[in-house]
């Protein structure tokens, strides 16, 4: 079974909507249909906290308020009134993120699934491995596939910068005044020179992806 | 509690006790100089030949003094004795004795008033050294003496028995013993003296003064002292009228401003603290009159919105109707669903939603200033939050929504809805005038210089220059700046416009690398 998740929403479509989501992505969702004061004792063991904070009973913000004197549970605020001080008020409380009504079940499943993963996030790693792919940041050792791959400095660099950031587009202009030798040509066109080079040294199973607009991600490369 | 009313209590609460305490302060003098007075006196008169008088005969002995009455014959020439001496040598006692009280011989002129109560023996000892009735033409009290012995024994026998306790006293090596008791209502002070030689019938004398009957009932203050308190209070009564007359004055003119909605000035002329109060109260009608007219504005706002929204969202929801539709009739005749028309809903309630939070926006930007709520503001926050609304949308049109943004959180100091719906309305605008399978990039970056640079980049079919500066320039108020349509860019871009003025910020439209378009957003980080 998966993670559990606390639903607070009165609302009895929208509660029967997101709890459906939350199964149906593998979440086991208990919902609550009413504010209630929380304590240490009433509070079930849960890895999130989807908060709506128009509630009859207790006010969510009330709710937040009560859960961080005991509890470091990740808590995603529902907000119907998109007003920046419910928001500022909320965040300032201890909450890790809020949505503002209408938003999409989609959007709902990804921004838990975030938070979840934020903690894994933050280890950290001396080595990245993605797919085929392992990156040692400390060794400075790349294979694919177990086997070692032999790099230039620049090309590790650039590698290491995708690798610590795993699945998330590192722009270009940030890589060129990273990684590049800012006295030696350090432009774009030389970036994208230096990433073909690196692509056609990891082989098929590369994982460095162009994002049209911004620059280069690593993804656990599919040879794709 | 009326302020004359306060004030006069107040003064009769300070005064009273204040007087009071000089009074008792004055008594406790007065009393203490009787007993002096009598002690001085009573033995200055025993050196000055009043002792040999009372050794002489002790059992009627009593302190001559003054002049003798003109009426009684002179026994100078006979001896020692004086004129009270008669009593000594048996003559009758005067008016107002009894016959055997003898003792208590008159010192001086009868009283006027005859004898004062039964006790004859009490006699008045004429007018007191100063000459006259005394100040207030009062009697002045009796003043007598009574001789004893070693043993404290008096021959004289109307003489007091004295009891053991000033006997104790007297014998402890006291020179002086002073008592205070009561004779018939009437203080009396006793001064029991040790004579400055020893032995013989004399050798104490006791001095006792009894007041006059209608002396002063000790310890209340004169009838002008007790004045002090009642013109106090008419001199309070008499200051503060002018101040009550102003602050009335004061009060009608701030029931008149509140009445004219604080329209009408307070104007209470001066220099002192109730003027003080008046440009208090002006400057306080003209914040509450600025409020109300910012509540007024605000109240303008939310009627524009509603009247905006019910025109806008109408349109839109009346679409979203009709695909909800076809998808039943569709459903109903067991057919599947269109993915266009679906789409196109989901296209729909979309732009309902960014037209709402579009109208709340424009809303709160036109109530003015106040309403923007400035705090800390995580832009890479922004924008997970924008891309994950969009994307559903963007997916489905088949549309690449896409971010980069920098390790490091980039703060800015905004308001974080307002700075949400800018971004928002860049992409919805991106995604809702894109092409198929064309793009939509998000790139945030932070110079070292403290700025931040965010770029939103489409391929879609971009805007012409001339075009892109009208559409800055209007304002969203307009009607033409909300038509719906492919190519109209709706309320979104004005209010990013806005929302960039607002923060500080400039904002750009060019074209973009790619073909489409590329709208620029600069401005100043936060320092943290």
């Amino acid at each position: 079974m998966g993670e559990r998740i606390l639903l607070v929403e009165d609302d009895a479509q929208l509660g029967a909507q997101i709890v459906e989501h939350l199964r149906g992505a593998g979440f086991e969702p208990t919902w609550w249909r009413e504010g209630r004061l929380l304590t240490s004792e009433g509070m079930p063991e849960v890895s999130l906290v989807v908060l709506d904070l128009m509630l009859p009973g207790t006010y969510g913000l009330d709710m937040l308020k009560a859960l961080r004197t005991f509890s470091e549970v990740p808590v995603l605020i529902l907000s119907a009134r998109n007003d920046t001080l419910d928001k500022v008020r909320a965040l300032k409380l201890g909450a890790d993120d809020y949505m503002t009504k209408p938003f999409w079940p989609e959007e709902l499943i990804e921004r838990v699934r975030a938070r979840l993963r934020r903690p894994m996030l933050q280890k950290v790693d001396a080595a990245v491995e993605l797919g085929p792919l392992r990156v040692d940041l400390q060794t400075r050792e790349v294979s694919v596939q177990g086997q070692l791959v032999e790099l230039t400095r620049v090309e590790f660099a650039l590698l290491a910068a995708l690798a610590r950031r795993p699945r998330e587009a590192v722009t270009r202009q940030w890589l060129v005044e990273h990684v590049l030798d800012p006295e030696r040509e350090g432009t774009e066109r030389t970036l994208d020179v230096h990433v073909s080079r690196l692509r056609r040294k990891l082989g098929a199973l590369h994982g460095v992806e162009t994002v049209w607009g911004v620059g280069y991600r690593l993804v656990p490369g599919d040879g794709s | 509690m009326r302020l004359r009313l306060r004030l006069a209590l107040t003064v009769v609460a300070v005064t009273v006790p204040v007087v009071a305490g000089l009074s008792l302060f004055q008594r406790s003098l007065r009393l203490s100089s009787q007993e002096e007075v009598l002690e001085a006196t009573t033995l200055a008169q025993m050196q000055a030949g009043e002792r040999e008088r009372c050794e002489a005969s002790p059992e009627s002995w009593t302190v001559r003094r003054g002049p003798p009455p003109r009426d009684w014959p002179r026994g100078g020439a006979e001896g020692d004795r004086g004129p009270p001496g008669g009593v000594e040598s048996g003559s009758p006692p005067p008016r107002g004795s009894s016959g055997d009280r003898g003792a208590f011989a008159e010192n001086g002129p009868p009283p006027p008033r005859g004898p004062s109560g039964d006790r004859g023996g009490f006699d008045d000892r004429g007018p007191p050294p100063g000459g006259g009735p005394g100040r207030s033409g009062r009697a002045p009290p009796h003043i007598v003496h009574f001789p004893y012995d070693d043993r404290l024994v008096s021959r004289n026998p109307a003489a007091p028995v004295l009891d053991e306790e000033l006997q104790r006293d007297a014998r402890s090596g006291r020179g002086v013993v002073v008592r205070r008791s009561t004779l018939e209502g009437r203080p009396v002070l006793d001064v029991l003296l040790r004579m400055p030689w020893d032995g013989g019938p004399c050798a104490y004398v006791l001095a006792r003064r009894i007041a006059s009957p209608d002396a002063p009932i000790e310890g209340l203050p004169p009838p002008e002292v007790l004045l002090v308190p009642l013109l106090a209070v008419v001199a309070v009564l008499v200051a503060v009228g002018p101040v009550i007359r102003r602050v009335r004055q004061l009060t009608g003119e701030v029931r008149a401003s509140a009445v004219s909605r604080y329209q009408q000035p307070v104007s209470v002329r001066g220099n002192d603290e109730v003027a003080e109060l008046a440009r208090a109260f002006q400057e306080a009608g003209a914040e509450i009159q600025s409020q109300l007219s910012q509540q007024e504005a605000r109240e303008q706002a939310l009627r524009d919105f509603l009247a905006n929204t019910m025109h806008d969202v109408m349109t839109p929801l009346t679409v979203l109707q009709g695909h909800l539709s076809t998808m039943q009739q569709q459903a109903g005749r067991g057919e599947g669903m269109e993915p266009g028309v679906m789409t196109s809903a989901m296209g729909e309630a979309h732009y309902i939603a960014s037209l709402v939070h579009n109208l709340a926006a424009a809303a709160r930007l036109e109530a003015g200033a106040p309403q923007v709520q400035r705090a800390p503001v995580d832009l890479n926050a922004v924008i997970a939050r924008v891309l994950g609304r969009h994307q559903p949308i963007a997916r489905r049109k088949k549309v690449s929504l896409v971010s980069g943004v920098p390790e490091a959180p980039v703060i800015v100091n905004g308001d974080v809805t307002l700075i949400e719906q800018a971004v928002s309305n860049v992409v919805f605008n991106g995604i809702h005038h894109g092409r198929e399978d064309g793009h939509v990039a998000v790139v945030l970056e932070s110079t070292r210089q403290g700025r931040f640079h965010l770029r939103v980049i489409d391929d879609g079919p971009g805007i012409p220059e001339e075009e892109r500066s009208r559409l800055l320039e209007r304002s969203f108020r307009g009607n033409a700046a909300r038509t719906r349509g492919v190519e109209g860019q709706g309320l979104g871009l004005h209010i990013t416009h806005h929302v960039a003025q607002v923060h500080g910020w400039t904002l750009t439209l060019s074209p973009s690398e790619y073909g489409g378009l590329e709208v620029g957003m600069e401005g100043e980080m936060s320092g943290g």
